[in-house]
């Protein structure tokens, strides 16, 4: 049994002590020890007796004695055993201080233990450290080997422990000089080294810390379990795990043996290996490995409960299997224990991710906030930056969501999770170039990642569809290749771009892989129609239903009672109504219809599958059934902005001018003002609101284009991009006469409309062609229209012919004019509009032929056939409208049969003349022509004769050559000659060739400018008005209008009588025509170079400006 | 069910090309095909070869249908001036000039017997019935106006039932018109008697054809871009098919009553399956609107005619 021996004083005895046998009051030993002024190192043996006894208050109580005043004037020359109980008390309560939780006790105990080493070190500034080693890699770890072993026989320093102190406290800096210090004078000093390994490892350098441990264990080859500990976590942290659970399960090995050693290490067992190997066997993430961590932690956890490491790790574990309640009590222990911050966020984090994962996202983002603020950098623990990044995306707080992800990423930077985040962020921020910057290093980082493809086709698909389509494919064939399903989101999102693309077969390929199998492929494909399937489809149906055929539901209900049961999940309705709009555009009207059916039977609150059956139906031009739908839509969501505008659309097509306007209001407020199509319909109707209105009053119109103006403005100050209200903008530019710019803009949108499949914009073509047309540019105007019929229209649409019509009566191209006149009334049978501009238009034609000074029969007689057409085409315009068929002014029709009669006869005399002159023309060329027939011949008889004489030259010198020559070379000569002669016939012909100059000349050209164009500018102006925008609500508006602006246009130009038309013409002429006086003054400056008014016919005028 | 393309004459007239018909064959003559244009004439094809056989002139702006007498001797064109000239296939005789003011003219035809021209008489909103042995008018058959519309000279409606189209059924006894608002009359042409209206376009019907097999079937051709398969007696719609991506200008039925072609403004010309719903085949060698295709009613072959605003006629053999 271990003992001591107390001298006693002035004598030769000494007293026994029993170490197991320690007195349970200390003051008894106290009092020996005093009375026999015992030598310190006693004192030192018997307070670390107690100590390891457990009597902690003992062990104090006599060091404490032993570092009183008087002690210290007693043994004043004892220094190192002073020393020595100073730092012993040191080192227990900076330990004290560090597993102390309370954050004032565990000041106090480190300001008690700062006392002890300052006083140490004030008795000594030289003295070596004391040997207190704390092996210490952080604070979690707490590996403490405090006054190992050797206490006794190592030199002490104050300095060693003052870092170790400092480490504690966390001021690596500073420990790190401290134990520099030691080291300078010791290289191998073992605790120095231990204390900077432990301050090289907080500072991450986890080799160099490794490499001093190595150090430490050469030196001191039977070195206290940490130091492995310490091995072993370096591994750890430099990944090289196998080495690093070899380490700690030496540790646990030799714990037991090392106890001795480890003042503080009570029980066999040592939990921070414990627990370190638990991490190790966590990182293996295997099954085995992961149960076998969990059974260390749980071990770590039995023997000392109040580890947070070991708590947070369980906390962890049991988050991952789902039980929320033991994380919330694990991490709530784990941080009662520990102060140390990164533990602490550790343990937060866990909690947060727990009320994350339980979707309390404002609990979760406060937690991990908390987790945020322990640690100190970043690098440390990232993680709950992360979560905290995801919980403020979550909440909306996209500004600090980013900050934190981009934490995330300055110590990952390749990230792919992060980056993904991070770009999801940039597009809501409204940075798309950023967003696409990350997500473009996603998937350069892992080009295997289909979720980072899916997110970057997501973000293209606004800018570079075919950039979209690209990466949606490649995710769709990673899918694939991994064997996963590939989602119908992806398929439909390919599908679209397909569609946008106007790649229509592929689009429909995949929209059709999307949807999978289900009645829709019966209904959509008729030959995988049985029988009797076709049978219940294709049922009669009463023609006058046939009307409401968007609304039938019978067919469903047919399928149903026929025992086909008739399914669509939810998830496919998007699609589904995608491949509907796809038939649609592949004017599979009808299939898109039974489709959309197909959705409202099952899913009656769709509301797009009801706009777009109104709008099937309003394009077949079935109003009533178009807005029974929509109201259908209404019923179902009644602040809708697309089914209020497409209503107030509808409206207008009927003419309920205030409906539309109310029903436009509406939608631009059931949508706060954000639609901007509402904003754009509101424009729209505040424009042809201004040139309809029936009393044309100028300070009304103004009103309302200045509104019109307005709302474009409105429309495109919110979205620059919006063509449409761009081009209602140029359209009120275009009105007021500011033709410039209003074509610059035009010419914008144009450009911009090409290119999507589903942008329409054939207005602005129109437009812009009015433009030149306004600027007297008539090919280019020509041009246009055409195009744009052709284009848009399939060259159907009358309008545009009348438009073109104009743009070449305007031209003086009369035949042109005629033909497209007549190609719009055979389009549009019943417009009798038509049929009397082309009436003017013969009508002008034969006047301006028969003013001509120099005209060929031929003219004439062409200008006589169209008078007798135009007369034919008024009295038929009479006469039906004794029939009241159409709204012309029978005597206005009247004065222009008179008048074509009248020029009819004129004609008569013209033609007479033109006759006479023609036959005396004839007479005399057929004169010319035998005269030089005759010259032709007398020449031909000439040359002949001159031929005939040089071959009997030529015989002649050829006798005389075959006199003198051989037969061959007489043969040769002969062909020379006849060549000779061929060669002269071919000149003949190309004289007669010249004869076909007559004709040409007829086709003389007549481009001169005729006469006032002033009304013929502002009647352009009305063709301007009608159509922006959507030119079929205004069709028939315009025709009348059109149908004034002809009566006026031609009574104004050619009639004589138009006198007396003055009061009778119907209202609306007489309101056109004051507007164009006005006009006039208004305009005549601009005007002037391509009007330069000539005045000969204006005095006709008069009449009418006076009405 | 196949359409082959056999040849096509690409500037057969000035202008473009609005209406055509087959003018069955003689013993004199082989069957011609007539066709009208917006230059003024009206041709006659020879089929073999697309050679021309003559070029009738005479009408004013533009010839907007062409009829043919069952006999193959007589043949009817019309233009925008509401002249019907009727006139001897053979000489080009001028047989009879039709008019009846202030009634416009759109599509002709002959009834199957040959004793009646009927035109769709436009804005009278009736159909005028030609005798064609002595070129008098015999009926006119009006649809009725809708109850309670006693139109001013402003209303629009006024010209909602002008009539465009006109079809004969193959036995003779009904008559079905096609008007500019979707509607479809059908008349009992012997008691000259209005029977009902067969709804379900929404648009201007142009074009009209009974099934040559079955006279209750009628198929129609809409700018609403449907072509519609009815039946005229039960009332009923059988169905309504779409795929032309404009107006359908012009439709026909098959001389065996399996298949309808359609000219449409989309520029193509359609075979379409009654029995599938569905198109069968689009022939896309038309560059403008196609405003006739004809079958060629004979019995021998069976050729199908289309023409185009782009001046062009083309055959398909139809099998």
């Amino acid at each position: 049994m271990a003992c001591v021996y107390i001298p006693v004083q002035n004598s030769e005895e000494e007293v026994r002590v029993a170490l197991d046998q320690l007195p349970r009051d200390a003051t008894d030993i106290l009092d020996i020890l005093k009375a026999e002024q015992a030598p310190l190192d006693l004192w030192l043996i018997i307070a670390r007796e107690y100590f390891k006894q457990g009597k902690v208050e003992q062990f104090r109580q006599i060091l404490e004695e032993g570092s009183s005043p008087e002690i210290d004037e007693y043994y004043a020359d004892v220094r190192y055993e002073r020393i020595a109980i100073l730092n012993a008390l040191g080192a227990y309560f900076s330990y004290l201080g560090k597993i102390e939780t309370k954050q004032k006790e565990k000041e106090d105990h480190f300001i008690l233990a700062t006392k002890y080493y300052n006083k140490a070190s004030r008795i000594d500034m030289h003295e070596p450290s004391t040997w207190v080693g704390k092996g210490k890699h952080n604070q979690n770890l707490q590996v403490n080997f405090y006054k190992c072993t050797r206490s006794h026989k190592n030199l002490e320093h104050t300095h060693l422990v003052t870092g170790q102190l400092l480490l504690a406290k966390g001021d690596v800096d500073q420990a790190f000089s401290a134990f520099k210090i030691v080291l300078d004078g010791d290289r191998d000093n073992v605790p120095a080294l231990l204390g900077h390994a432990c301050v090289e490892f907080n500072r991450g350098k986890y080799s160099s810390s490794l490499e001093i441990y190595k150090r430490v264990l050469q030196v001191y080859p039977e070195c206290p379990a940490a130091v492995r500990l310490g091995i072993g976590l370096c591994r750890y942290k430099l990944g090289q795990f196998e080495r690093a659970k070899q380490a700690f399960e030496r540790v646990l090995q030799a714990s037991h043996m090392l106890t001795t050693f480890c003042m503080f290490f009570l029980d066999p067992e040592n939990v921070e290996a414990l627990v370190a190997l638990g991490i190790v066997d966590l990182q293996s993430n295997e099954a085995s490995g992961i149960r076998g961590a969990m059974e260390k932690m749980q071990r770590a956890f039995d023997v000392y409960p109040y580890c947070a490491t070991a708590l947070n790790y369980l906390a962890n574990h049991f988050f991952f299997t789902g039980q929320h309640f033991l994380v919330e009590q694990l991490t709530e222990t784990a941080l009662a224990a520990t102060s140390h911050g990164s533990t602490r966020a550790h343990s937060y984090y866990n909690l947060a991710r727990s009320y994350h994962s339980k979707g309390d996202y404002e609990k979760a983002g406060l937690y991990y906030m908390a987790s945020v603020k322990e640690v100190n950098k970043p690098q440390e623990f990232i993680l709950p930056f992360y979560g905290l990044g995801q919980v403020q995306l979550k909440l909306g707080d996209f500004k600090s969501s980013l900050s934190n992800f981009e934490k995330v990423l300055e110590v990952y930077p390749e990230n792919c999770e992060t980056l993904k985040a991070v770009a999801h962020i940039y597009l809501q921020l409204n940075q798309p170039t950023k967003a696409h910057e990350a997500l473009k290093k996603a998937v350069r980082i892992d080009p295997r990642d289909p979720e980072a493809f899916l997110d970057l086709g997501e973000l293209l698909i606004s800018t570079d569809s075919g950039a979209a389509l690209d990466a949606f494919k490649t995710a769709r064939n990673l899918l694939k290749k991994a064997n996963e399903e590939v989602s119908i989101e992806l398929l439909n999102n390919i599908g679209v771009i397909h569609f946008e693309r106007g790649e229509f077969e592929l689009a429909q390929q995949t929209f059709k892989e999307a949807l999978g199998d289900g009645i829709w492929m019966k209904l959509i494909d008729s030959e995988a129609q049985s029988d009797s399937f076709r049978k219940v489809l294709h049922q009669p149906m009463d023609a006058s239903l046939a009307a409401r055929i968007y609304k039938d539901m019978q067919l469903f209900h047919n399928l149903e009672k026929n025992g086909i049961t008739v399914e669509l999940p939810w998830d496919k309705i998007t699609t589904l109504s995608n491949l509907a709009r796809l038939f649609e555009q592949l004017h599979k009207t009808e299939t898109a219809s039974i489709l959309y059916r197909l959705i409202l039977f099952k899913f009656p609150e769709y509301v797009d599958a009801y706009l777009r059956l109104a709008a099937i139906a309003k394009a077949r031009n079935n109003v009533p059934l178009s807005i029974e739908l929509i109201r259908d839509a209404l019923e179902v969501d009644d602040k809708n902005p697309d089914a209020l505008c497409m209503l107030g659309d509808l409206e207008l097509k009927n003419d309920d001018w205030v409906k539309a306007k109310d029903t436009f209001r509406a939608a631009k407020d059931a949508s706060n003002g954000k639609d901007s199509y509402a904003t754009l319909c509101l424009g729209n109707w505040n424009y042809f609101a201004a040139v309809r209105s029936e009393k044309r009053a100028p300070k009304l119109e103004a009103t309302h284009l200045e509104k019109a103006k307005e709302l474009y403005t409105k429309v495109l100050v919110e979205r620059p991009a919006n063509m449409y209200a761009a081009n209602g903008a140029g359209v009120v530019l275009a009105e007021k006469g500011q033709f410039d710019i209003a074509k610059e803009l035009f010419t914008q949108v144009q450009e911009a409309a090409s290119g999507s499949v589903f942008v329409q914009m054939p207005d602005v073509w129109i437009n812009l062609a009015h433009v030149h047309f306004a600027q007297g540019n008539f090919p280019l105007a020509i041009k246009m229209y055409q195009n744009c019929l052709r284009k848009f229209y399939y060259n159907t649409d009358s309008q545009i012919l009348l438009y073109l019509a104009r743009t070449h009566y305007e031209a003086e191209q009369w035949q042109d004019c005629k033909k497209t006149l007549l190609k719009a009334i055979h389009l549009a049978p019943s417009n009798y509009t038509l049929r009397f501009d082309t009436g003017v238009t013969l009508q002008k034609f034969s006047a301006s032929t028969l003013q001509k000074t120099k005209r060929t029969v031929d003219e004439v007689r062409a200008t006589v056939a169209e008078l007798k057409n135009a007369v034919r085409l008024f009295s038929q315009l009479s006469a039906a409208s004794n029939l009241q068929i159409h709204g012309f002014d029978e005597k206005k029709i009247e004065t222009h049969v008179g008048y074509c009669k009248h020029l009819l006869e004129a004609a008569k005399v013209h033609c007479d003349a033109a006759e006479l002159e023609d036959q005396q023309n004839r007479h005399r060329l057929e004169l010319a022509r035998q005269a030089a027939i005759r010259e032709e011949e007398s020449r031909l008889a000439e040359e002949q004769k001159k031929v005939k004489l040089e071959k009997r030259k030529q015989e002649d010198e050829l006798k005389k050559v075959m006199q003198q020559e051989q037969h061959l070379e007489r043969i040769k000569e002969h062909w020379k000659s006849s060549s000779g002669s061929k060669r002269k016939d071919r000149g003949q012909e190309d004289e007669e060739g010249g004869q076909g100059g007559e004709r040409r000349r007829r086709k003389s050209s007549n481009k001169k400018r005729k006469r006032d164009k002033k009304p013929m500018d502002d009647d352009q102006q009305d063709y301007e008005e009608t159509n922006y925008y959507q030119p079929d609500n205004q069709t028939n508006d315009n025709d009348n209008d059109d149908n004034d602006n002809r009566l006026a246009a031609a009574g104004l130009e050619d009639s004589d009588a138009d006198d007396d038309t003055g009061g009778a013409p119907s209202s609306n002429t007489g309101r056109r025509i004051r507007g164009w006086s006005e006009s006039e003054e208004d305009e005549p400056e601009k005007r002037q170079p391509s009007s330069s008014p000539v005045r000969d016919n204006s005095a006709e005028m008069q009449p009418s400006d006076g009405e | 069910m196949k359409l082959a393309w056999l040849r096509s004459l690409e500037t057969s007239h000035q202008d473009c090309v609005w209406a055509c018909t087959w003018v069955p064959a003689t013993d004199k003559s082989p069957g011609l095909l007539l066709t009208g244009s917006l230059d003024e004439t009206v041709k006659l094809w020879n089929p073999e070869d697309l050679s021309l056989v003559r070029t009738n002139t005479g009408h004013c702006l533009g010839v907007v249908s062409v009829a043919a007498h069952p006999s193959g001797k007589i043949a009817a064109s019309a233009s925008m001036d509401s002249f019907v000239r009727v006139f001897d296939v053979e000489s080009n005789n001028t047989i009879a000039t039709l008019e009846a003011p202030p009634s416009e003219v759109w599509q002709m035809q002959f009834d199957p017997r040959g004793t009646t021209l009927a035109v769709a008489g436009g804005s009278s909103a009736s159909v005028k019935l030609w005798d064609t042995a002595e070129w008098k008018l015999v009926a006119t058959l009006s649809i009725p106006r809708p109850e309670g519309s006693n139109s001013k000279p402003s209303d629009k409606g006024n010209n909602k039932k002008f009539v465009l189209s006109v079809a004969w059924s193959p036995n003779g006894r009904q008559l079905a018109c096609g008007s500019m608002d979707g509607s479809i009359s059908v008349f009992d042409v012997q008691r000259a008697k209005f029977l009902h209206h067969l709804d379900g376009h929404t648009m201007p019907v142009r074009s009209l054809a009974y099934s040559p097999l079955d006279p209750r079937v009628l198929v129609s051709g809409s700018d609403d871009e449907r072509i519609h398969m009815y039946d005229a007696e039960g009332k009923t719609l059988f169905s309504s098919m779409s795929g032309h991506s404009s107006w359908v200008l012009s439709v026909d039925v098959s001389p065996d009553g399996a298949a309808i072609a359609s000219g449409s403004s989309d520029r193509t010309v359609k075979l379409w399956d009654p029995k599938m719903r569905a198109a069968v085949q689009t022939m896309t060698n038309h560059t403008d609107q196609v405003w006739g295709v004809k079958f060629e009613g004979g019995v021998r072959g069976c050729l199908l005619a289309s023409v185009s605003d782009d001046k062009s006629i083309s055959l398909y053999n139809y099998s």
